[in-house]
């Protein structure tokens, strides 16, 4: 039998303090072992993910794409660039896009950019059916919603960009960047929702 | 009280336990299909309950239905189920977090729980708080005593 001040194993036993981590292995099996089962398992769930991403062709990067955007497919991550409110003043000013709203239907009718389409991107289900085939396919489309980490226009984009427009661009920090530039607005207005 | 222990000798018999295994795996299977389909759909559903920081949505919406997935599955196959019903109950805890956050600070937003697509899903809601309850009993139960 042991001492208990001896800090020696007994003939056929793992000393817990000789090695820290054999130690702690040796605590947690006999202690927790479905927990380490748990863990197990968490590693079997890392593997399939990281194979089946890889291979997935809407697969998504592990971090967020530029621009600290979240969700977008690797194989679309350039066909949705963004541009910033300058770029986007350009384009108003040239008549050459349309500029579409993703916000909710309130926003859009208390301001908004001047011709804008409102097509909120939470009814999308509801509103894209009467609306699809209405819109150019070779049309530039510049999206826009309410400012920094709003993905409805990013979520716009993937949406459109599996119903075939290839025109699209990303107003990055939407609204918030277009009226701290002090680009035109139009507000209360009670037509041209879609 | 006689009731009581007949109750505790029905949950803790072997061949309920296996059944409780099997209906918890099936849901968690199923639940997962349509997030690994499309993990940048979840992503976004991710992103709206507003809870991780953008550092980790995306692994997040790679990781966590693959995670319902294997635990599923090793809980209808019956392997290291105490393991897996450890894992079932962790991620029916965060679910149901996860929504009762949503519902206290009044976002309306997809729950995300079965669909991603938008076609058949359900809003975020105390309702599916609830169903989220046999969910986590069965889950424990098949951890404690599985």
């Amino acid at each position: 039998m042991r001492s208990p001040a001896s800090q020696e194993p007994a003939p056929g036993e793992t000393c817990r303090f000789c090695c820290p981590i054999e130690g702690a292995w040796q605590l947690a099996r006999n202690r927790f072992p479905h927990a380490l089962r748990a863990v197990a398992l968490l590693w079997i769930a890392v593997a399939a993910a990281a194979v089946w991403n890889a291979r997935l062709p809407l697969g998504i990067p592990w971090l967020p794409s530029p621009g600290n955007r979240v969700g977008i497919p690797r194989a679309f991550e350039s066909s949705l660039p963004e541009i910033n409110a300058a770029e986007a003043l350009t384009l108003y000013q040239a008549g050459e896009a349309l500029f579409v709203d993703s916000r909710d239907r309130k926003d859009y009718d208390k301001e908004h950019i001047p011709g804008a389409l409102n097509l909120p991107q939470r009814e999308w289900a509801k509103l894209w059916p009467a609306l699809k085939g209405k819109i150019a396919k070779d049309r530039l489309l510049v999206l826009y919603c309410y400012g920094a980490h709003c993905g409805l226009s990013t979520r716009q984009g993937k949406a459109l960009l599996e119903e075939g427009y290839g025109k699209l661009v990303i107003l990055d920090y939407g609204w918030e960047a277009w009226t701290k530039a002090g680009n035109p607005t139009v507000k209360h207005p009670k037509a041209g929702n879609a | 009280m006689p009731e009581m222990a007949a109750l505790r000798r029905l949950l803790t018999h072997p061949v309920f336990l296996r059944a409780a295994g099997i209906v918890v795996g099936a849901v968690l299977v199923y639940a997962s299909l349509d997030k690994i389909a499309r993990p940048d759909r979840f992503a976004d559903i991710v992103h709206d309950y507003d809870m991780l920081p953008l550092l980790a949505i995306n692994a997040f919406a790679l990781l966590m239905p693959w995670t319902e997935m294997v635990a599923g599955a090793a809980l209808i196959l019956g392997v290291w189920r105490r393991g897996a019903g450890l894992m079932a109950t962790a991620l029916t805890v965060a679910f149901m977090i996860a929504i009762a956050q949503a519902e206290l600070r009044g976002l309306k937003i997809e729950c995300g729980c079965f669909d991603v697509t938008g076609v058949s899903s359900s809003e975020a809601s105390w309702p599916l708080f609830a169903r989220d309850v046999p969910l986590l009993l069965g889950s424990v139960l098949v951890w404690r005593r599985g």
